[in-house]
């Protein structure tokens, strides 16, 4: 890889947010498209408490330490695609 | 197994909230609220009002309860009257599948329907053969009586515009063994003396009408209260389901309040060994091959479809059973819980009489949200029983059973093996040929009515691809030295 990954995908790990679909965002690296293969790292992280509310946030995701709610693997895509979009640098 | 979907996560949703309530000694209380609070007016509904959606949760919690839906007696009967019989336990039938059928949508009456690509053709060739005079055309397109249609599907491959489409009945389609029916309602029915327990409409459906019939409440109400001591049994499997590392994993389920810990892996030293001497017995006595014992479904698949079967399967007991004979040795006043990914297990433990619950990697997932036990933090500090051979922890993938005969038989000693990996239709085909065959060239099948084995279970919570690799590390993390030799 030439580049250092531009976007940083950081997926809750947490019980609650793994068992309310975060599980299926483990398989991320395989859905992203050509365009982002090498702009993106994914790791796990520990919970960071949005399961407490009772507003249903799971499963929760932080792309470059912003929050994503309700995170499903399109979502994240489309939040990545957007990013790069934008970024015209 | 299924695609992730939101039937699902209402399913682990219910349980995280019923042990949460248990939990804070608020159960009785609060339980009939569940389904007002995860459907409140202010939503727009699932179905056609807020009033429907309410009574099909209503109706998934009392399953969850352990009751069968079929039985209820009076409508007005509140939830908490059934939370109250569950905390006292219950009487089970040995059926554990229940269709909620406030739920099931009777969906798909008919499986052919004709799409908006239909020409009004001169031909015609679909109504000109149907044979039960099914088909109308109507302002220039054609229309399937439903009263009339018999489902045989020779308008579809008639009409040459390919207008005319299969529409599945999801959990129809998806049992092996033809279990599953419409009523006259239109509701679906299980037929007990045909379901082999694999749990495969459970996931197909997509409104989450079957449900399975649960013990969590009563065995979580009764760790909790202390009301008996308690061994848990955790499958291999169980380590692949969850992101923190084995020790992790069973260091958490004994954080819950169980009193001891066994890996079912041990159990699965003990059927490696004696089923790797029956079947060389057996190959010595002239027989021509010899199946795996340890699927419960597959074993129940015998016993109701294929009896003809049955002489040919391993009498070797299952890991669970030697497991839960450990646990009687080791544990004589205990209650025995096995953890694993299997709906077909609570069948088997029914049977059994050292076995008293049976719980699921859904509920153990939903106990350690509802008890915030964050599995990365927990210190693993979980005895591991050192005479567990990875082997028998790779019992959980498909192909494992046959990897650990082969690791004890004798150096030299060849014996040829096949995978029947996940029972479906064409699998059945197979299996129903095998006693008849004449000529065989292979002594020993694996059969598992999970495709991919116990780590895609039906009531699993990570997808395959996850759990594969996650079992490996589990192996791997455990027994380091002899895994790398590999």
């Amino acid at each position: 890889m030439l580049t250092t990954p531009k976007y940083k995908v950081q997926i809750c790990c947490g019980t609650m947010c793994y068992i309310m679909g975060g599980a299926e965002l483990h398989l991320l690296i395989e859905a992203l498209p050509a365009q982002l293969k090498d702009k993106v790292s994914i790791e796990g992280i520990p919970c960071f408490g949005k399961c407490d509310t009772n507003e249903k946030l799971h499963p929760c995701v932080l792309i470059n330490g912003a929050e994503l709610n309700n995170a499903s693997t399109q979502k994240i895509i489309k939040q990545l695609l957007t990013l790069d979009n934008n970024d015209l640098l | 197994m299924t695609y992730y979907n939101n039937a699902v996560i209402t399913k682990r949703e219910l349980l995280v909230r019923l042990i949460k309530l248990l939990n804070n000694d608020t159960l009785l209380d609060e339980i009939d609220r569940i389904p007002l609070q995860m459907r409140p007016r202010t939503n727009s509904p699932i179905r056609c009002c807020v009033h429907k959606d309410r009574a099909v949760l209503k109706y998934k919690i009392m399953a969850l309860l352990g009751f069968n839906i079929a039985d209820e007696e009076d409508e007005l009967t509140p939830l908490r009257e059934y939370a109250e019989q569950a905390l006292k336990g219950y009487t089970q039938n040995g059926n554990f599948l229940t269709v909620v059928d406030e739920a099931c949508s009777s969906c798909v009456q008919v499986n052919y329907t004709v799409s908006n690509l239909c020409q009004g053709c001169e031909g015609r060739p679909c109504q000109v053969n149907c044979p039960k005079d099914a088909i109308m055309v109507i302002n220039g397109k054609a229309n399937i009586d439903h009263q009339k249609c018999v489902n045989c599907g020779i308008c579809q491959k008639a009409c040459p515009f390919h207008a005319i489409a299969y529409l599945p009945v999801p959990c129809e389609e998806s049992c092996p063994v033809k279990a599953i029916r419409k009523n006259a309602d239109g509701i679906e029915e299980i037929n007990f003396d045909k379901c082999i327990h694999c749990g495969k409409c459970m996931t197909a459906c997509p409104f989450g009408a079957i449900s399975e019939k649960s013990q969590i409440l009563n065995l979580f109400y009764n760790i909790k209260h202390q009301k008996e001591k308690t061994v848990a049994m955790v499958a291999p499997a169980i380590l692949s389901q969850f992101k923190a590392s084995a020790k992790q994993i069973l260091s958490s389920i004994e954080s819950i309040g169980f009193d001891a810990v066994i890996e079912v892996a041990e159990g699965a030293n003990m059927t490696t060994d004696h089923e790797t001497s029956e079947l060389l017995e057996r190959l010595e006595e002239g027989a021509p091959f010899m199946t795996t014992s340890c699927c419960p479904s597959y074993v129940q698949f015998s016993e109701k479809h294929a009896p003809e079967l049955k002489p040919f399967i391993s009498h070797t007991p299952s890991p669970m059973a030697y497991t839960a004979q450990l646990a009687k040795e080791r544990y004589p006043e205990h209650k025995a819980v096995f953890i694993g990914p299997c709906l077909a297990k609570r069948s088997e433990a029914y049977q059994h009489p050292n076995i008293d619950y049976v719980i699921t990697t859904e509920e153990l997932g939903a106990l350690f949200a509802a008890l915030k036990i964050d599995l990365e933090t927990v210190s693993p500090n979980a005895g591991i029983s050192d005479n567990v051979r990875p082997e028998s922890r790779g019992y959980a993938a498909s192909g494992g059973v046959t990897n650990a005969i082969r690791s004890v038989l004798s150096a030299g000693l060849q014996i040829s093996t096949e995978l029947i990996d996940g029972i479906d239709k064409k699998s059945i085909r197979l299996l129903k040929a095998l006693p008849a065959k004449k000529q065989h060239t292979t002594a020993f099948y694996e059969v598992m009515a999970c495709d991919g084995g116990c780590i895609n279970g039906p009531v699993n919570v990570s997808p395959l691809k996850v759990s594969q690799t996650k079992l490996k590390n589990a192996i791997r993390e455990i027994e380091p030295a002899e895994a790398l030799n590999e």
